[in-house]
């Protein structure tokens, strides 16, 4: 069977988060109720969405979030490991086996800042990888990092350090914070990096 | 199957016009997927969704043997009322259910195949660790949260249609990195 006006796969996302107007729903669902190859795109949404919602719940991903998630995900019975290092300060850390989201809260002042980059670097400050441009709420006064709590769990003893920075339209770059990470390693395992 | 696929409309006059089995077979295997569909979409549980399926197919064909269906070609639209009222029923009795399932014991419900095709999750995380900082936020809060809420929108300090576009964007590139038509 072939469809002569396939569905968009973003608008069928959109029916599925239930985030169409009443008329274009009731339309796509007149479409849906005679189309197999929409249906089946839909299909293909729904079981997107639900990958999400399992890397979500995995806490594997790096991205920054917000306190709402991290509410929801408690709710829902997610245990969050936080850590709040305030700017230009550290803080020691760790990561065990029933933590399900592992958090980074860092403080800065944020107003002004049209674009802000999140750096993370080895202990010798030495840049490793860069979140450029990440949401950020100017009015607030911190950012929520979640850090890979897959990739956590299997690090040796070690030190990263996050810096927060801004970064004008000609590229120039002004320090935001900087905030130190002692982990500790309280699971079995080595306690070293290893070498290859 | 049928040997040949017939139009809707041909289908509603061969069930309308007796006991046409493998009229009505075709009728349910047509039919029941985009069902579930539309019942996952409004009740959010597979099982409610299996429920809804034989509920409205019971509803269609009882009304198709009936020649009620004046207009045969109209069938989808048909169906999608049977769906709607059947939605509010089911929901209505969801509570009532519930406390039937504690008394009486989950296995009493038929199991519900799995109708979703398989997702590589270690392909998925490699592709949303590939977004854009905002697409990753937007994409994985709101599918986590099957909101698209103003609150995100205020977190991320953009209009909802702005969030919308990230959205789209966000899910387009998905697709393609995943390997599945856009």
């Amino acid at each position: 069977m072939n469809c002569s006006s396939p569905i968009d796969a973003a608008v069928l996302a959109d029916y599925w988060l239930a985030a169409l107007a009443e008329s274009d729903e009731e339309a796509v669902e007149e479409h849906l109720l005679d189309c197999d190859p929409c249906s089946a795109r839909l299909r293909e949404i729904i079981a997107l969405a639900e990958g999400l919602r399992h890397l979500a719940r995995e806490g594997s991903l790096r991205m920054i979030v917000s306190d709402a998630f991290l509410r929801r995900a408690e709710e829902e019975g997610l245990r969050v490991r936080e850590y709040a290092p305030p700017p230009g300060g550290s803080v020691q850390c760790t990561v065990t086996t029933e933590d399900d989201l592992l958090i980074g809260r860092l403080a800065a002042d944020l107003i002004g800042a049209s674009r802000v980059d999140l750096c993370i670097c080895d202990e010798r400050g030495v840049e490793q990888h860069r979140m450029p441009d990440i949401p950020v709420h100017l009015g607030a006064n911190s950012v929520v990092f979640q850090e890979s709590i897959t990739y956590a769990k299997t690090l040796p003893d070690n030190r990263m350090i996050a810096r927060l920075v801004t970064v004008d339209e000609t590229g120039r770059e002004g320090l935001l914070g900087e905030y130190t990470f002692n982990h500790t390693r309280s699971l079995p395992g080595p306690g070293t990096w290893q070498s290859a | 199957m049928m040997e040949v696929e017939l139009d809707d409309a041909e289908l509603v006059r061969k069930i309308s016009s007796g006991t046409d089995r493998e009229a009505e077979t075709e009728l349910y295997r047509r039919m029941a997927p985009r069902i579930r569909l539309y019942g996952l979409r409004h009740l959010r549980n597979e099982q409610a969704a299996e429920d809804l399926t034989q509920q409205v197919l019971i509803t269609t064909l009882n009304a198709l043997r009936a020649c009620r269906l004046r207009e045969p070609e109209k069938l989808a639209s048909f169906v999608l009322g049977t769906c709607r009222m059947t939605a509010l029923d089911l929901r209505r009795t969801a509570h009532r259910k519930e406390r039937l399932l504690e008394q009486f014991g989950a296995e009493l419900t038929a199991p519900v195949q799995p109708i979703m095709p398989r997702v590589d999750y270690d392909k998925l995380r490699r592709c949303v660790q590939n977004l854009k900082e905002r697409e990753r936020t937007v994409v994985v809060m709101t599918f986590y949260d099957e909101r698209t809420s103003s609150d995100l929108a205020g977190f991320l300090d953009v209009s909802e249609a702005n969030l919308r576009m990230i959205r789209h964007r966000a899910i387009l590139r998905l697709r393609q990195c995943m390997g599945v038509a856009a």
